[in-house]
Parts: C-alpha cells; structure tokens; sequence
C-alpha cells in the first residue's frame, strides 16, 4: 500500500495511462477496490497478483470493454469510454477470428477505417515479417499451434499501430521453451515500436523478464499491495543476482500465500 | 529411417482401404438383407397390391421414364413435356424450391435479427414460442382457403417449415457468437453493431446457419409429400394416386423417386458447406 500513487490533477506529459480510484464489483467479490496507479509513455508495465486480484479486469477498463463501478481511467489525459484503436488488446485465448487466415486476421483492423490497400499488403506483409509468420499467410487459426496464434494476436493488435498494447496473460497457453523465445520477439518488438505496455500476468518470472516496472496486486479485494521498479540490465539472465533478487522481493510482496509454498 | 516410416504409411493406407472395403461390404450386405426380406414378404402376401414387390417397383420405376406427361409451369403457363416422373418430380420443385428458399431467408433473417437485438428478443420471443410447436401442416386448411390447394398453398407449407428450421439455425448460431471474439473485434475499431453482425457474428454463426439449412432440405420434402396428399400437383399427390388405382409398385416407384432427389440435393449440399467451411 505504502508505494500506491496518488494520481495528480495535472498530468505530467509522459503520463500515458492513469488509473484513478478505480472500482468494480461482480456480484460477490470486489474485483478492483480504489484501485489506483499511472504507466509512463514507453513503458513496459507488467500487472502480477493472484487469480481474482481483478488484473484482467483492470485491462479491460484500460480497454474501454468493461466500465468501472466508479473512479476513471485516462488515456493520454482523456476518459476512456469505449474501446478504440489506440489501444490494442492481445488476448489470453488468442480470439482469433478463425474463419480468417493469418493474413485476413491480421488485416483486421486496416480495413476500417478505410485505408489505402497497396498500403495494407504491405502493412501485412511487414508484420507477418516481423513476427516470424513467413510461409504461413494463408493457414486458417486451426492449423497453427499456440505460439504461432499468439503471434498472429500480437500481429493483428500491432497493424493499426496502437499507442498502448494491453496484454493479458498472453503466453500463459504456450510451452515453456516456446514463452522464452516470444519474450525475447516481444521486447525487440517493443524496442523497435517504442509503444506502452501493459502486460497482465501471474507468472513472477515472466514478469520481471520483460517489465520496466511490476505492479503487484493483491486479491478480494482487489488492491494495488506495491509498485516495484526493475532495475536489471537487459537482456536478463533468470540466473543473474538483480533478477533473483527482483524476484524474491515480489514474491515477499506477494505475501505468505507464496512464501509458505515451500 | 525413411524406409521405416514409408512401411509405416504403406500399412496405414493399406489398413484404412481395408477398413472403407469391409464397411462398403457389411453396407451392400444390409441392403441385400433387406431385399430378401422384402422379396420374400412381398412373395407370400396375398392379395399382391399390399406388398409389390422388390422386381415389380423397379420395373415400375422404368416406367416412369417410358411415358412422357405434359405439365403446366407456373407463373409463365407455358406448357412442358417431360418423361412422366421427371414431370411429376419437375411440378413437386416448383412449390418445394421457393417455399424453401423464401422460407430459409425469412426464418436466417428473423434468427438473426432476434439472435443479435435483446429488444426484438424480448418482443417476439413468447410470439415465437407459441408459434414454433405447429406442425407445418396444420396451416394446411389455412393454405387451402388463403390460396387454394395448389402450387402457391404447397409452397406456403413448405415456406412454414422451412422458416422455423432456418429461424433456430440462425438464432442459436448467432446467440452462440463468443465474446470474446466481439470484444477482440471492438479493440480493433468495430464499433457500429451492423459491422459486428456482418464481421464476426455472421460468418462466426455460418456453420450453424448451413447446418439449419441442410436439415430443411430434408424436413420440407417431408412436408412437400404431406402437402400434396391434399391435392397439389407432384410426387406426393402421385404416390395417393397411383394408390388409388391400387398400382402400389408405382407408389414405390414415386417413393424411390423422392429418395433420389433428396439424395442429389443432400450429397450437392454438403459438398458446398464443406467448401465455405473449410476453416473449421
């Protein structure tokens, strides 16, 4: 609680995402409780807590799929009301459309608003390049495996060039080996987009590979417990002392629900 | 290795050819079984006309292509020769093709429409439910005095029936639509609700809508036959007809008829939801 941020009137220019005293219940448990807390532009911030701390909840509100029961979320220091294509989703079940190929998915959401075509093959062509899809443009969802949907989802959400990527627990169907190498495409992605990232997950490790930041949550109800910075050199060694320690102090963080596993 | 695996291969083709032969074999057995049985019902069943027999209604199938018929087409009342089962066949398709189709788009439409707008929902849904358990044939009488027992009030029947198969197709399909994929679709800049219907509920509800479809092809030749025992031109009609003059092998040549073109129609069908739905 004690490192929570008070959200100020003003908003600082890098202030990209700012959640205000955000609440939301579902009919018995309090999903977000005044939750509150701000992501900087280009940032990566990953949201970690156990299941029911109202992480995805709290990405959907980013979203504009889900409206809070009261408090607000501003986007670049406007309300977010309804979803829209400066935010793009990457979801945990990949939602893919599977009627559409790789390449009908992906081009999604260049269709509308209407857009020059030559530039969207190109478009296409460019994101089925930089995530690694070459060969497979014409393969319905059916024929892919779980990492390979995953990086048609991260593709369809990157083509309209979204200013935040909400990310909720995308990687959390995927093989392990599989997970490794997407953190390590999704961070170069990142690096060369420069966009902000929000990226829910409850997967500690995973968390303080690839996050600036680690918002950590705590459940029923749901709370912000701390925010805590990650400062390891990248590319991160799992095996490296900072990480380990980055570790260890959300996992303290996260309080004896975990520390008592062992 | 390679050798190994093309072994592999050889034995699998090998074994599933074996496995399609031993079905096509235990399935033509089925069917001599049955001939048999109806051979030998048909041998010792006295009088004859109770049970023609398996050579009689073949010989009675030829027939119907031996004799031509001259049928009158609605709409054009142009005059048209035809051998006499493709006649009567022809006379069944002209109500049968547009109460099924007319039917089919109403009924896609309501189920959309209902499957997507919780008002309308709301509005028709106790309509609907006490409009849906009649049979289609019990609009028979109602057919009969709106437009006569011909070929309007036969497609009016069929238009019944087909519409409420077609209406669950389309609604269940739609209502089915998952949320997640709306929601993956309103990120990506869906915004007005006709564009979500035509992107993602509709070709998401597609299979349910083809599969609606496929069963009313079906069930309206059940209710074509019905129709026409009232008197509207067709295979049905013929089927009483031929019965009345006690000629029951044509009854069963009438019946063949039927089976076939449901068939054609069927196995033409599938082929195309196969073709639309290759995603799945």
């Amino acid at each position: 609680m004690a490192m929570s941020e008070i959200p100020s009137t003003d908003q600082e220019f890098s202030e990209k995402i700012s959640i205000q005293n955000v609440s939301k219940a579902y009919e018995s448990t309090q999903a977000l409780d005044t939750v509150s807390f701000s992501v900087s532009e280009g940032e990566f911030c990953c949201v970690v807590g156990p299941s029911g701390c109202g992480k995805t909840t709290l990405l959907r509100a980013i979203a504009g799929l889900d409206d809070p029961d009261s408090g607000s979320v501003l986007v670049g220091g406007d309300p977010v009301t309804d979803p829209g294509l400066d935010r793009g989703m990457v979801f945990q079940e990949y939602a893919l459309f599977p009627w559409r190929t790789v390449r009908g998915n992906i081009r999604f959401g260049l269709n509308r608003p209407a857009c020059e075509c030559a530039d969207c093959v190109a478009r296409v062509r460019e994101l089925i390049d930089l995530v690694g899809l070459e060969g497979f443009e014409d393969a319905y969802p059916k024929e892919l495996s779980g990492g390979m949907k995953q990086r048609v989802g991260i593709a369809r959400a990157l083509a309209v060039d979204p200013e935040i990527l909400l990310m909720d627990e995308p990687f959390g169907s995927v093989d392990a080996r599989t997970r490794d190498r997407l953190h390590a495409e999704l961070l170069d992605i990142w690096a060369q987009t420069g966009q902000t990232v929000v990226f829910v997950t409850h997967d500690i490790d995973e968390a303080v590979t690839l996050a600036d930041r680690v918002v950590v949550m705590d459940a029923d109800p749901g709370t912000v417990q701390s925010t805590i910075p990650i400062d390891v050199e990248r590319p991160r060694e799992r095996t490296a002392h900072d990480f380990v320690d980055s570790v260890a102090g959300i996992r303290a963080e996260l309080g004896s629900p975990v520390d008592t596993r062992h | 290795m390679s050798h190994q695996t093309d072994t592999n291969t050889n034995t699998m083709v090998t074994a599933r050819f074996e496995g399609d032969l031993q079905r096509y074999l235990r399935g033509l057995g089925g069917l001599l079984v049955f001939l048999l049985v109806w051979w030998a019902g048909a041998m010792t069943t006295q009088p004859s006309y109770l049970v023609p027999g398996p050579v009689d209604s073949v010989h009675a199938f030829f027939d119907l292509f031996a004799t031509s018929t001259a049928i009158v087409v609605p709409i054009f009342g142009s005059e048209l020769v035809l051998p006499t089962g493709p006649a009567h066949l022809a006379e069944t398709l002209f109500h049968y093709v547009p109460g099924l189709l007319l039917g089919a788009s109403c009924g896609i439409s309501l189920g959309l429409a209902m499957g997507w707008n919780g008002a309308l929902d709301d509005w028709l849904r106790p309509l609907v439910r006490v409009l849906r358990p009649i049979p289609p044939l019990a609009w028979v009488v109602f057919s009969i005095v709106w437009f006569g027992i011909h070929h309007t009030g036969a497609a009016f029947i069929v238009f019944v029936g087909a519409f409420w198969i077609n209406f669950y197709g389309a609604y269940g399909g739609v209502e089915g639509v998952s949320s997640e994929l709306t929601d993956a679709a309103s990120t990506l800049g869906v915004e007005r609700d006709l564009s979500m219907l035509k992107l993602v509920a509709l070709p998401s509800a597609a299979p349910q809508v083809l599969t609606g479809f496929r069963t009313s092809i079906g069930r309206c030749w059940m209710i074509v036959v019905g129709a026409e025992l009232f008197g509207a031109p067709g295979v049905g009609y013929e089927i009483i007809n031929a019965s009345n003059n006690l000629a029951m092998a044509t009854s069963v040549a009438y019946m063949f008829l039927i089976s076939l073109a449901f068939l054609c129609m069927d196995v033409g069908f599938r082929l195309v939801e196969r073709s639309v739905l290759s995603w799945r």
